[in-house]
């Protein structure tokens, strides 16, 4: 039996139910929430950062990911503040700059509102968001690839680096990933290291086009580049 | 010895191994500690006990191989009581005349005393020693009674007493309020109030519970949970068995990190001692409650002292922490109600039982109450473990007990609360020992290591240290974490190599500014601290790095090259023998020069070089006589 | 690898996943390194999935999926150690045998570790060999013992004093 609590995200008051994240209530809703890590029928581990909101606790603000973050009666959300603003802003440009070649982790950047990137370019082919090992672990559960190693070491792999025979060949790694769309090496050219905001993101389980956003008025707000780029056409 | 069950039984072991040890007349207590291990103390007390033997006083004089005493730097160190004489740096060779002058015939060896570094006096006794007389040795002090194997020595000193109390008279409500009113906060890092932490433990829904101490001690520069471990084992124990009773938990985890094999094992044979006398297991001394501890090793993960990353180690899980949107007092080990808290913070419970917290409340600031064992080292004369009431003035901790600079070497900074602390400098040396205070300054109490840092400590460097430490411990779960610190690191790393550019500051810290506020758990947040605080307290050096190409204390190698001083160089040819990369040219009697083509500024020659000739220049006034420091 | 040793390690533990740690740290202590036989070993008597054995044996330091040299030089990286010079050590020993940390010499007779903090930071800079604590080091030190261990014929050191 579902059980609903009432929040306050941006000022809506939504009802949610309980035991679902704040991440997945907004999206419900159509408040948009830039995410990479998250994808709704895998287990959220908040490890992007991308998703951050600020929960009003007793007056001050604790800045948490929104998608580990439970609804609860009477909480209050505050997703799109200058100060989360700026701080989604700077982790897309870390991200980007990590991995500049994919159209996905362009895009949203883009659509956090990176203009420019600070960091020298380094053309990384995995942002560790660990989609592929949620999607072998939890969907088919072949528990065939996971993540290996520590820190900057940290990369996914196979045990001992070889695909095993109990691998199902499921392709849900792959058609996670946000590096397996065809690259775009727009910024690792020499000369033109920007990001141009020309490439979409395929990464929504949704249908992707333009008039398939649902246009919150947040996304003005923050320059996404979805709402802005449709506007000028 | 047999199962005790009844409280009353316990007091009657006690009154019986007092009893036995009523003729002891001396008592020789030899430290066995990891410090004085390194400085062989091994075979010292080897020879001490084959001469105690050998001269037939093994029934009249006590032979007690205890934990650190704190002062490791004069190890293997040896205190003989009557008397409190204190002798240090002793050899086998000595234990002849140790056993024959001083035990035997109570005369005291001079050449064995501690020489006061300042005054050049002999010291006698332990209390007269200017390190241990400023301290408030609550904690440490009761390191010196026991040999942490024997569960025998912890008795007879009045170990398990304060259990004993908590069992017969104080209801868990009772307890966890009279922790609640004597202030004491965590002492691994966090200072979360104990009592607050026990009282929501215990609220918490489900009746299995558990609690957990964190000896995971990975702050490079403090090793005093592993001396308070390795020492007195019985002690945490104790501490442990009362919050258990307190909160309703019936099973416990001692996480001793991978590096402390000797705490591992000490910890080990108490459990097991405990576990043969009743004091763990089912209705413990005949009460109701029932309450076992088993021991986890680390793998060798600083970010295992994170308290989430920690319980998912104990389940045998990679130690990556998990967001803590509720806490895990709600839900923690295995997803039930958990207490974790540090070595020290144990050991604070049995004294604070016994005496109250009226006692505990009369040392300390408003806000940190008690006393806190700091790990003093670095550029300092005397290194060790210390215990001070909360408040002392850092100037206090870091003179007066510390002795001051080495070799003439202005202090000129203090790095206190490990990588998640930051670098106070020479004028910030009054603010007192406070968790708050500290706090609010950019710094922290932290887990309490103290590393002292003199002209020779380059600031950028050192925060490029604790980059690269908590870049190669970080998990890599979270992106402000694993891409921020490298990121952070990268730009440090140009700046010191001389490629730095004014703009990077600010970035530097803006990029500072988001991880610690973005990141998923306390590694990440922290991270910036060092940072932060460097480039608050020590721009100067920074914009050196930058805009002058200049590294002030001659550290950062891209900036400097090695140099002989011709006035000084003799010609012996000891650094050309030394040089593996043959560097140095020079026949005898003639000044020799280095190539600095060549050099790779390993440092043998300048660590070699009897006469100070080897010297590091900056490189552009490699010309000049000019000399940056020696 | 003989299999009863191998048995005596997974005994009173099987099915116990959470025994993972202990389990590695045992097979670490007994050969030196865990091959992929144990790691499969391990996999399957404990319940534990293949990947996160693997996982877990590469996240924490103690476990080195390579087996070892003869004397394994341990250096530590901590606060205390680094203001003395602790960096200067490394850089000597990795110069001096040519190989990377966590590498092993070709010859099989070294591997050099760093670790961050051994907790004897008043006596640093500190190297551990094969169990001994050498202290108060420096890059000179430390270039006569390399030497001293190299020309070691026998197993039998005299210094060990903690595993």
């Amino acid at each position: 039996m579902l059980q609903y609590v009432k929040v306050n995200i941006d000022g809506a008051i939504i009802r949610a139910i309980r035991g679902t994240s704040v991440l997945h209530t907004a999206l419900e809703y159509g408040i948009c929430i830039p995410h990479l890590c998250h994808v709704p029928y895998l287990s959220d581990i908040g490890a992007c950062r991308l998703c951050i909101a600020e929960h009003m606790v007793n007056g001050h603000s604790n800045v948490t990911t929104s998608c580990t973050l439970n609804v609860e009666e009477g909480m209050v959300i505050m997703t799109n503040t200058d100060k989360i603003r700026k701080l989604r802003r700077n982790l897309a440009e870390l991200l980007v700059a990590q991995a500049p070649n994919s159209r996905a982790i362009q895009d949203i950047a883009v659509r956090c509102g990176v203009k420019e990137v600070r960091y020298p370019f380094r053309n990384g082919d995995c942002v560790l968001c660990g989609r592929c090992v949620r999607a072998c672990n939890e969907l088919w559960r072949a528990k065939a690839k996971g993540f290996v190693g520590r820190g900057k070491e940290r990369h996914v792999d196979y045990p001992f680096g070889a695909r095993p025979d109990f691998c199902k060949q499921c392709g849900a790694c792959i058609q996670l990933c946000p590096m397996t769309i065809p690259p775009c090496d727009g910024p690792m050219k020499p000369g033109e290291e920007r990001l141009c905001g020309q490439c979409e993101s395929q990464l929504m389980t949704n249908e992707q086009a333009p008039g398939g956003c649902v246009w919150c008025k947040l996304g003005e707000g923050f320059g996404c580049g979805r709402y802005v780029g449709s506007q000028a056409r | 010895m047999s199962r005790l069950n009844s409280t009353r039984e316990l007091e009657h072991l006690r009154e019986q191994l007092r009893e036995q040890r009523r003729n002891i007349t001396t008592t020789v207590m030899v430290c066995g500690g990891t410090g004085c291990q390194a400085s062989r103390s091994q075979t010292v007390i080897d020879a001490v006990r084959d001469e105690l033997s050998r001269q037939g006083l093994d029934t009249k004089v006590r032979l007690c191989v205890t934990g650190c005493h704190g002062f490791c730097e004069q190890g293997p160190v040896i205190i003989i009581e009557p008397g409190n004489i204190f002798y240090c740096h002793a050899t086998p060779e000595d234990a002849f005349e140790i056993v024959y002058q001083t035990v035997m015939r109570g005369e005291v060896i001079e050449r064995l005393l501690y020489t006061d570094p300042v005054s050049g006096e002999k010291i006698k006794t332990e209390s007269e020693i200017p390190f241990y007389r400023a301290q408030d040795r609550q904690i440490l002090s009761q390191n010196l009674m026991v040999d942490p194997c024997s569960i025998e020595d912890y008795i007879v000193g009045g170990g398990y007493s304060a259990l004993t109390r908590a069992l017969n008279g104080m209801a868990p409500d009772k307890i966890i309020k009279e922790i609640k009113a004597s202030g004491l906060r965590g002492r691994g890092g966090g200072g979360f109030p104990t009592g607050h932490k026990w009282s929501e433990c215990k609220e918490a829904p489900g009746d299995e519970k558990y609690v957990i101490c964190n000896a995971d001690e990975g702050d490079p520069g403090a090793y005093m949970d592993r001396c308070v471990l390795e020492g007195n084992p019985h002690l945490i124990l104790e501490g442990m068995m009362i919050g258990a009773w307190a909160v309703g938990s019936r099973k416990g985890y001692i996480y001793v990190r991978n590096e402390y094999p000797l705490a591992v094992e000490h910890s080990r044979i108490a459990v097991k001692q405990a576990r043969e006398l009743g004091l763990l297991g089912d209705n413990i001394l005949g009460s109701s409650f029932s309450f076992d501890v088993d021991i986890a090793r680390g793998g060798g993960a600083f970010v295992c002292g994170e308290s989430t990353a920690l319980m998912a180690s104990v389940e045998g899980k990679v130690g990556e922490p998990r967001a803590k949107d509720v806490h895990t007092v709600i839900d923690g080990l295995y997803h039930k109600p958990t207490v974790l808290n540090n070595v020290e913070t144990w050991a604070n419970i049995p004294g604070l039982i016994l005496k109250g917290s009226s006692w505990f409340t009369s040392k300390g600031t408003r806000g940190s109450k008690g006393t806190k064992i700091l790990a003093l080292t670095g550029h300092i004369k005397n290194t060790g473990l210390v215990e001070v009431a909360m408040g002392m003035p850092i100037h206090q901790v870091v003179f007066d007990i510390g002795g001051g600079a080495v070799n003439g070497n202005p202090i000129k900074a203090v790095q206190i609360g490990g990588p998640s602390g930051g670098c106070l400098p020479l004028d910030k040396f009054d603010l007192p020992i406070d968790f708050d205070v500290l706090s609010e300054a950019g710094s922290m109490v932290g887990s309490g290591g103290m590393v002292v840092m003199d002209g020779r400590t380059c600031m950028v460097d050192v925060a490029k240290y604790f980059l690269t430490f908590l870049q190669d411990e970080s998990c890599g779960k979270c992106v402000p974490c694993r891409l921020g610190i490298d990121r952070m690191l990268e730009i440090i790393t140009e700046i010191t190599e001389g490629r730095g550019k004014p703009e990077q500051l600010d970035l530097l810290e803006e990029l500072a500014d988001t991880v610690s506020q973005t990141a998923l758990c306390g590694l990440g947040k922290t991270a910036p601290n060092p940072v932060l605080t460097t480039l608050r307290y020590f721009r100067a050096e920074y914009e050196a790095h930058i805009n002058e190409k200049k590294c002030p204390a001659g550290v950062c190698k891209a900036l400097i090259t090695y140099w002989i001083d011709p006035d000084k160089c003799t010609g012996c040819g000891v650094c050309v023998q030394g040089c593996v990369y043959e560097a140095i040219t020079g026949s005898k009697k003639q000044v020799h020069v280095i190539d600095t083509q060549l050099c790779q500024k390993c440092g043998i020659c300048r660590s070699e070089c009897k006469f100070d000739a080897v010297q590091t220049v900056w490189k552009e006034r490699h010309q000049d006589v000019a000399i940056c420091q020696s | 690898m003989p299999p009863q040793t191998l048995e005596q390690i997974m005994g009173g533990r099987r099915s116990q996943p959470n025994q993972l740690i202990e389990v590695l740290q045992d097979i670490q202590k007994t050969y030196g390194y865990i091959s992929k036989e144990a790691m499969q070993a391990v996999s399957q008597g404990l319940g534990v999935p293949l990947i996160e054995a693997y996982g877990v044996a590469s996240f924490y330091k103690a476990f080195r999926l390579k087996p070892s040299g003869k004397n394994v030089l341990t250096m530590c990286m901590g606060t205390a150690c680094h203001v003395r010079g602790a960096r200067l050590l490394l850089d000597q020993a990795t110069g001096q045998l040519g190989v990377k940390p966590g590498e092993m010499t070709t010859d099989g007779l070294f591997t050099i570790e760093h670790v961050n903090c051994m907790g004897a930071c008043a006596l640093g800079p500190i190297v551990k060999e094969n169990g001994s604590y050498h202290n108060h080091m420096s890059p000179a030190k430390l270039r006569k013992l390399i030497e001293t261990l190299r020309h070691h014929k026998t197993e039998d050191n005299q210094n060990v004093q903690t595993q």
